[in-house]
């Protein structure tokens, strides 16, 4: 009797809780990288008087891309194709056939996704389908890729914040948060990952080291450009106020990135944990090489722990164009030379035009920029083919894999191959760098030119994109009205709002010795 | 009634304090400053950046004392944070009109 096996079922048979688990927990990972991560370790690099401000602008921002995203910006950048091209919609159905005319009219019909919202029960809960991914079908719902994606979204321009702190406007920061992450971030993320051309092409970035980091980085550098410098007297005291509180971030953020990148095979298969591994590798290997540098190398010849801390993100972009696609020899390789090609910039290339002549205030364009950029040349370089994300067997009806050996897994069959990343050194074919290659310059250009204009827009708009300087001069206090660390002895309660006024009598308070005497005379 | 200030290394601080409290000094008031004399500052880096910091922390402490302790009380200091090097800090001594204590309204001497 059919009917008599019908019962309550907690989700769909398309829906694996393991893969629908580490995902969202890799998604949770990410998010913390952010909020308090990123905000913490921000916060605590720059003078008191600003720690307020970076706090502020980093909860801000990460509010309006979550509501951006889940509003119209995940189609754009995951779902279907606005122009003639497109895939599957976000319940699976296939729309319309992918295009592959070539040249520009590619290019044009891949260049974005149509945006809408997925507020709706089916929009939350249906199958994820994405032209991310047309090889397997995903084992989650469309909240879960939504999610995943969204604090990438959200992490991208918290990270350029370190580049333009100290003088931007909070107006104008609230407006370049959407307008670059709607035209910079959604149009990389679908051009790359979302199915869009250059995916088409073979460009790989594993998990954002062209569409999170290297953008963050020119976008940043860009915006710092347009902005001016910060005060003179600011950069000429710009001490961090907190390195415990850094260290706090930093850990976060290097941790977080075991979600970063371990969440990206989209399966808590073996290849999630090669990510996790070969991340933690390179990011050990950058920090190390970054200290030693310092130690030997540099003018004061000392190890700094904030050396280290630039050696640490240095290993983490490096890694993340390639995280799972190269093998742990590779990773250690891209962390330390990313490392030295960031700490040679950093010391060296930072007194040449045009870096000279721009107040990136947190030097995002090096450690994430340059990082980001040599990271993703260099899984053209160290990628392995034998490193698979993706392997052949058997799927049955509902997409859930079965009767798969190891052999099998790693065996070309039918009409599957094994996906694995053909590096030089392992195919001696450059043809992966060069596809590296072409994407980055687009990634750079187009992030360069946009970002240039949002920021003449919201010149315009609002009449100044930075603060005068005698609101610069004091920082928190004058733009917020709050200090990072305040005096409570040196301050008290006027006026009433929340909580009572300055002397408001509650049920139960005794007599306070200041209270005006009532009539009758006094006790004491 | 004298003041003895005394500028001093921050870590000769429990050497003086046990030296004043064995001369039967009551209370002192001390407190974290900054500062330069003789003894050059330091360099410090932040993300590859120099910053040169000519101050250098010292203990400020500040003791009360009867006409007749000021003098003791200023060897003993001497004595015990001097280290012979540059930068061991400066005793001084300033003459005090009146000293109240707040709680009974105790003045000069009592009040000590």
């Amino acid at each position: 009797m059919l009917a008599a096996a019908i019962s309550y079922v907690p989700y769909p048979s398309w829906l694996n809780p393991g893969d629908n688990t580490w995902q969202l927990t890799a998604a949770t990972f990410v998010g913390l990288m952010s909020l308090p991560g990123l905000a913490v370790l921000y916060a605590s690099l720059v003078p008191k008087k600003w720690a307020v401000n970076v706090l502020g602008m980093m909860f801000a921002g990460f509010s309006i891309v979550m509501l951006c995203w889940f509003v119209y910006e995940y189609k754009l950048g995951f779902g279907p194709n606005s122009w003639g091209g497109g895939v599957k919609d976000i319940n699976g159905v296939v729309t319309q056939t992918q295009l592959g005319r070539g040249g520009w009219t590619q290019f044009i019909d891949n260049f974005w996704g149509k945006p809408g919202p997925i507020l709706s029960p089916l929009g939350e809960q249906g199958q994820a389908a994405s032209a991310a991914n047309t090889s397997v079908p995903f084992h989650f719902p469309t909240s879960t890729l939504a999610y995943f994606q969204l604090v990438f979204a959200a992490i991208t321009p918290l990270l350029f914040l370190g580049s333009v702190l100290g003088r931007i406007k909070f107006s104008a920061w609230c407006l370049l948060v959407p307008l670059w992450s709607t035209f910079v971030y959604s149009i990389d993320a679908f051009l790359l990952w979302g199915g869009g051309y250059f995916a088409q092409e073979g460009a790989l970035d594993y998990s954002g080291g062209y569409v999170i980091h290297m953008s963050a980085g020119v976008s940043g550098f860009v915006a710092a450009w347009v902005l001016g410098p910060r005060l003179l007297r600011d950069r000429q005291h710009f001490l961090p106020n907190n390195l415990v509180m850094a260290a706090v971030g930093a850990g976060i953020l290097w941790l977080g990135w075991n979600g970063f990148n371990g969440g990206d095979p989209y399966y808590a298969g073996s290849d999630a944990a090669t990510a996790v591994v070969n991340t933690n590798l390179a990011t050990a290997a950058g920090l190390l090489t970054w200290v030693a540098l310092d130690a030997w190398l540099s003018k004061e010849k000392k190890p700094t722990f904030l050396g280290a801390v630039n050696g640490l993100i240095c290993g983490l972009v490096g890694i993340t164009p390639g995280a799972g696609w190269v093998n742990g020899q590779g990773a250690i390789f891209i962390g330390i030379i990313c490392c030295v090609i960031v700490w040679v910039a950093w010391n060296f290339l930072s007194k040449v035009r045009p870096f000279s002549k721009v107040d990136d205030a947190l030097g995002v364009v090096y450690t994430h920029g340059i990082a980001g950029f040599f990271g993703g040349l260099l899984l053209g370089v160290f990628g392995d083919p034998g490193n698979l994300s993706l392997g052949c067997g058997h799927l049955d009806a509902s997409g859930q894999v079965i009767a798969t050996t190891t052999t099998q897994y790693a065996t070309a069959g039918g009409s599957c191959t094994p996906f694995g990343v053909a590096g030089l050194v392992y195919t001696g074919s450059a043809h992966q760098l060069w596809e590296q290659f072409r994407a980055a310059i687009w990634v750079i250009l187009w992030s360069a030119l946009v970002t240039f204009l949002i920021m003449h827009l919201l010149k315009v708009v609002l009449r100044g994109v930075r603060y005068k300087d005698e609101i610069l001069e004091v920082g928190d206090l004058a733009i917020h009205g709050e200090e990072a660390f305040p005096e409570e002895a040196f301050a008290s309660r006027v006026g009433i709002s929340v909580g009572g006024g300055s002397r408001e009598v509650f049920e139960n308070e005794p007599p306070q010795p200041d209270d005006p005497v009532p009539s009758g005379g006094s006790g004491s | 009634m004298k003041l003895v200030v005394a500028v001093v290394k921050p870590f000769k601080l429990d050497d003086v304090k046990e030296a004043l409290k064995a001369l039967g000094v009551h209370g002192m008031t001390v407190s974290e400053v900054q500062g330069f004399g003789r003894q050059r500052g330091h360099t410090e880096v932040y993300r590859g950046a120099e910053y040169e910091v000519e101050f250098v922390p010292k203990v400020r402490l500040e003791i009360l004392v009867d006409d007749t302790q000021a003098e003791p009380v200023t060897t003993a200091i001497v004595d015990a944070a001097g280290t012979g090097k540059i930068g061991d800090g400066k005793v001084w001594i300033v003459g005090v009109e009146e000293v109240v204590r707040v709680r009974t309204g105790e003045r000069g001497s009592e009040a000590l």
